[in-house]
């Protein structure tokens, strides 16, 4: 199974380069070639060019909710975002929007889509490292996507 | 691309001219990637779904189930091929690493070239199509042309843009030009001048600064000749440039100035034509760039051997003028730096062009709908907006106040955040 491991952020803007970094530490503990791990700092439509070919995706990601506690692990799938169709930048759709759009035009979208969100506590301030215990995470979300691909989960 | 050039001028270097072409191939397939974006996404669905239609169809999902799934595929390619050539040449599409003071980090090849080539051609059928799909869906629709052409959508300004030696629009290099409400050209400059000609008024409810004509000065929110109030954007280009520099998006120039009346055009909502007549130009540009054979000139850069001061940069971004000032110390680290971006150039005329929106749309005893707020809201999406950019925020926590009235006009309730 192609299989694609995703870590979304801005590496240079605190918790938000969560995804980032928990991509890093994945890839240099897999090997399996059926296995790309990649990180980016696009959103939107331009996700599409990254998924298409892969028959499942592991996207990982900053979150923030009402009353997320830093560090909190949330494993989603699409349908959590299917409730808005709100753009989440001015300049772009939001990924709900982004995948639909995929499935319509017949792109060969992966048949499985596992986002792995981690409730951050800082996207503000520009640093490289981030807060405690969003850094505690991060050793548990890589086991957990480990346990993921070697279908513990 | 403002902040490679402002480097530029900070280290008194000048790119060579393979440089400076894979730069404005880069700039143009930037473009390519952001008009396609905002028309597709962001302004179609006003129009080919219509402005008060049901929001849950408003949108590109909407857009691609009524003009065909076809259409889908290929906004997504195009898109696509643009941020390909963007990453081919500066390493990424999004945070690029080509740029260096003097020049591009590194040289293309000519099978990298050729590859240009042939997704440059495939944009400029794109970018044709989509100015068919645009006369096709709006200038042939009677109802939504009054709305672009009619008053509650249409500010008198001064315009500002970057123009070539010949007066053409040009995305990259060249001097600022400025012409009054009439079209007259009032200024000319060049970026080192910018705080001659521009100054930003300040409120005390805002945290965005409000652009102006220093010469003409502030005058508060109005329109017309004596307030120094202009606008930045795709049709502010058209407005102050004497034409394209390439000749499909010629043509499409004088169609536009044709069915809107003559230059200048003041239609905030032509924007979005003006936005199509651009994708033009820049698919047109990016081929004629992409079968230069100087491109594959090895020599991209000039080492900077001068003491790094103060420069300034200059380009047009996608929603306008984008300005880089920088002071840094004889290292090179940066001391000080000023960023006027299109969103805040744009920032006076936006509130005044939601206010008209409002008061031509909102009347007395008539049911505030969601599509009418909808069409407030297309006087604002014309601008392609960026605030997050033109705000400059550190650390990022806005201060807010919000207080809630009863309908006696009494304080019910005040809610504050991060006030000082």
């Amino acid at each position: 199974m192609k299989t694609l491991i995703l870590g979304l952020g801005n590496p240079i803007l605190s918790d938000d380069g969560i995804g980032n970094r928990i991509a890093q530490e994945l890839e240099n503990r897999i090997s399996n070639q059926d296995i790309t791990v990649e990180e980016t700092s696009m959103s939107g439509l331009s996700l599409l060019d990254l998924l298409v070919g892969y028959d499942k995706a592991i996207i990982v990601d900053a979150i923030q909710t009402a009353n997320g506690k830093a560090g909190q692990i949330y494993r989603l799938t699409p349908e959590a975002f299917n409730d808005t169709r709100h753009a989440s930048s001015p300049h772009d759709v939001n990924f709900a929007t982004a995948l639909e759009l995929g499935h319509k035009i017949g792109m060969p979208m992966p048949g499985q889509i596992i986002i792995y969100a981690i409730e951050v506590a800082d996207t503000s301030n520009f640093g490289e490292e981030f807060t405690p215990k969003v850094k505690k995470a991060i050793p548990r979300c890589v086991k957990m996507i480990l346990d993921e691909l070697n279908g513990n989960n | 691309m403002a902040s490679c050039k402002a480097t530029d001028a900070v280290f008194h270097v000048d790119p060579p001219p393979a440089g400076k072409k894979l730069r404005e191939a880069f700039y143009c397939a930037h473009y390519i990637h952001s008009h396609i974006a905002h028309f597709y996404a962001l302004a179609a669905p006003d129009f080919v779904m219509g402005p008060t239609s049901d929001p849950a169809q408003r949108n590109i999902l909407g857009v691609i189930s009524k003009v065909g799934l076809q259409i889908g595929g290929e906004v997504i390619k195009h898109r696509a091929y643009a941020q390909s050539i963007q990453a081919s040449i500066a390493g990424k599409a999004t945070h690029p690493v080509g740029g260096i003071p003097g020049g591009m980090s590194k040289p293309i090849t000519e099978e990298q070239r050729t590859d240009f080539e042939e997704k440059a051609k495939s944009c400029v059928e794109f970018s044709k199509f989509s100015l068919k799909l645009f006369n096709d869906v709006v200038l042939a629709n009677k109802d939504y042309l009054n709305l672009i052409t009619g008053n509650i959508y249409t500010m008198k300004s001064y315009y500002m843009g970057l123009v070539d030696n010949n007066n053409k629009i040009n995305f990259y290099d060249g001097e600022v030009r400025v012409i009054d409400p009439e079209g007259k050209e009032v200024y000319k400059f060049k970026p080192a001048q910018y705080l001659d000609y521009v100054a930003e008024h300040t409120e005390p409810w805002s945290y965005l600064k409000f652009p102006f004509l220093k010469k003409v000065g502030w005058k508060g929110f109005v329109e017309g000749k004596d307030s120094g109030i202009y606008r930045v954007s795709p049709l502010a280009r058209l407005n102050v440039a004497d034409g394209m520099a390439t000749p499909l998006a010629q043509v499409e120039y004088d169609k536009l100035f044709k069915t809107l009346g003559g230059k200048p055009a003041h239609a905030t909502l032509a924007f979005h034509w003006a936005r199509l007549v651009e994708l033009l130009y820049a698919s047109e540009r990016l081929l004629e760039l992409s079968r230069d054979k100087e491109i594959t000139d090895p020599k991209v850069r000039t080492i900077p051997t001068a003491t790094p001061d103060e420069g300034v940069g200059i380009v047009e971004a996608p929603r306008g003028t984008l300005i880089h000032h920088y002071q840094t110390d004889k290292n090179g680290i940066v001391t000080k730096a000023n960023l006027i971006v299109a969103t805040a150039h744009n920032y006076p005329a936006m509130h005044m062009s939601i206010k008209k929106a409002a008061q031509g749309l909102i009347k007395k005893s008539k049911d505030v709908k969601e599509g009418l707020l909808n069409m407030v809201e297309m006087a604002f999406r014309a601008y392609d907006p960026c605030s997050a950019c033109a705000t400059h925020t550190l650390p990022g926590q806005m201060p807010l106040e919000v207080v809630i009235y009863n309908s006696r006009g009494e304080v019910i309730e005040t809610l504050s955040q991060n006030l000082r």
